[in-house]
């Protein structure tokens, strides 16, 4: 009893020291705090096993869910960035593979975030719920990405109560299932309002 | 990642299905699917006929059990580093390989042209796998002929995993090579491994702390000949692995020192001379 307050309160002291980490990249996967707000370090790093506010599925809470609501599946995982220079008699022909039926968004998971670039995700989040902010939807990207827990974490700021974050990503589901090549989501891929003249 | 189980024969199913499709699609002219595929089968195959046409035009692939073959790890355990072993046991009709892998964004990843100097049986090289994807290897015959093989391989993020070390370590000594031999006896061809020193940065690796991607700077051009021989030439890609190693064969007859030639897509060139195994028997 005695050693497991003492293990508690080594814990909080490791919590308490969370934010000065909050922007560096946790040298272990285990026990990766979860920043206060949304992660700001580099978007490739070990993270956290929760998010507050929102479930954590594998792929078999995944499955479920998937049978049984048809939840809005959110792709945030990044395009892949064409080398500058790439010669021209090669063919370059980028292919995201992703969950069948999902919505990509790549960089939705961004942080911080353009305002205007932020009201369009959300605007497409409440276009793709029918409004409805207790419709379930997932956020995912690939393993060690923390821009679906971001992606989460705006959600859950902007009032959805069914956030379902999928840690492992497109690696988690294509483990056990198809993939399917996805095109960047047109009305994401459109520039935000009063962007328009740029 | 507690929920990883090997499910090998669907691998093995997949790939075959994808060259039982080919080999049917080629029969009907390339303008019918094989029924009963998936769709994601149907999906792979169509950007197979992609690829190959951008790189073959319209030139005729025939699938082969018998002039190539492929072999991977169906799981790879490091994407950035993907052993590939090309084995063409009729070595002497063998002109030329070509590696691809097909879901890469730069799908192309090597093509090898042998000179008399070659013993061109098997060759073996590590790749760059972005996602879980065919692989296919395309012999060209010295009658002008192609011919494919296909393995399906499981790696995901191979062309943007960065190289946990900052661009100037790890373009440190670039250029520097070693080249081990491997007698085979008497009259049998000698295994040759080299090694280049250089990053290879694909270009889409992103420095985690700044967020910029490092610029793409890889081996293009490999030039090794015997004696002024030609043993092979390579056209190398963002595909291939950092700190390239390619293992391959010198002709019985090949004798004298080994020359390569090593340029990168920044026109930095880096030539090397080893001397071949004197032999013992």
């Amino acid at each position: 009893m005695i050693r497991s307050i003492g293990a508690a309160s080594i814990a909080l002291a490791i919590l308490s020291g969370a934010p000065a980490w909050a922007a560096s990249p946790a040298d272990s996967p285990v026990n990766v705090p979860e920043p206060e707000g949304f992660w700001t370090g580099p978007p490739k790093a070990y993270t956290p096993k929760t998010l507050t506010g929102a479930t954590v599925v594998d792929i078999d809470a995944l499955d479920k869910l998937v049978a049984a609501e048809k939840p809005v599946m959110i792709d945030v995982a990044m395009a892949d960035q064409k080398p500058v220079g790439f010669p021209t008699d090669r063919p370059w022909l980028p292919a995201h593979r992703s969950i069948p039926g999902s919505v990509w968004m790549p960089g939705a998971g961004a942080a911080p975030m353009a305002p205007a670039r932020e009201a369009q995700f959300l605007a497409r989040v409440a276009d793709l719920t029918g409004g409805d902010k207790t419709k379930p939807v997932v956020t995912f990207c690939h393993p060690e990405c923390w821009g679906s827990w971001n992606a989460g974490k705006r959600l859950l700021q902007n009032g959805y109560t069914r956030v379902y974050w999928f840690a492992d990503g497109v690696e988690g589901w294509q483990d056990r299932h198809d993939t399917t090549i996805l095109k960047v989501d047109a009305a994401w891929a459109a520039k935000p309002a009063g962007e328009a003249q740029r | 990642m507690t929920t990883y189980a090997p499910t090998p024969i669907s691998a093995t199913k997949r790939s075959f299905t994808a060259a039982l499709c080919l080999s049917a699609a080629m029969l009907m002219g390339g303008s019918a699917l094989a029924a009963g595929a998936s769709d994601t089968d149907t999906e792979r195959l169509e950007r197979w006929q992609d690829i190959a046409k951008s790189i073959f035009g319209d030139r005729i692939i025939e699938p082969t059990d018998a002039l190539i073959k492929v072999d991977a790890p169906p799981r790879a355990l490091d994407a950035s580093l993907v052993p590939i072993t090309l084995m063409m046991p009729e070595k002497d009709r063998i002109a030329a390989v070509h590696l691809i892998i097909d879901d890469n964004p730069s799908p192309y990843a090597a093509h090898i042209t042998f000179g008399p100097a070659a013993d061109p049986s098997e060759v073996k090289l590590r790749v760059r796998i972005n996602n879980y994807t065919n692989v296919h290897a395309v012999a060209e015959t010295k009658d002008g002929k192609l011919y494919e093989a296909v393995k399906f391989v499981k790696a995901s993020g191979g062309c943007s995993a960065p190289m946990g070390m900052s661009d100037e370590e790890a373009l440190k000594g670039a250029g520097d090579m070693k080249m081990k031999f491997a007698e085979g006896g008497q009259g049998k061809p000698t295994e040759a491994t080299l090694m280049v020193r250089h990053p290879n940065f694909s270009g889409m690796q992103m420095n985690q702390i700044t967020r910029d991607y490092t610029p793409a700077r890889y081996i293009n051009k490999l030039d090794v000949s015997s004696n002024g021989k030609l043993v092979f030439s390579m056209n190398g890609d963002i595909s291939i692995a950092s700190n390239p190693v390619i293992n391959f064969a010198l002709a019985p007859d090949a004798k004298g020192p080994i020359k390569v030639v090593a340029t990168d897509n920044q026109q930095s060139r880096w030539e090397h001379s080893f001397n071949t195994p004197t032999p013992s028997n």
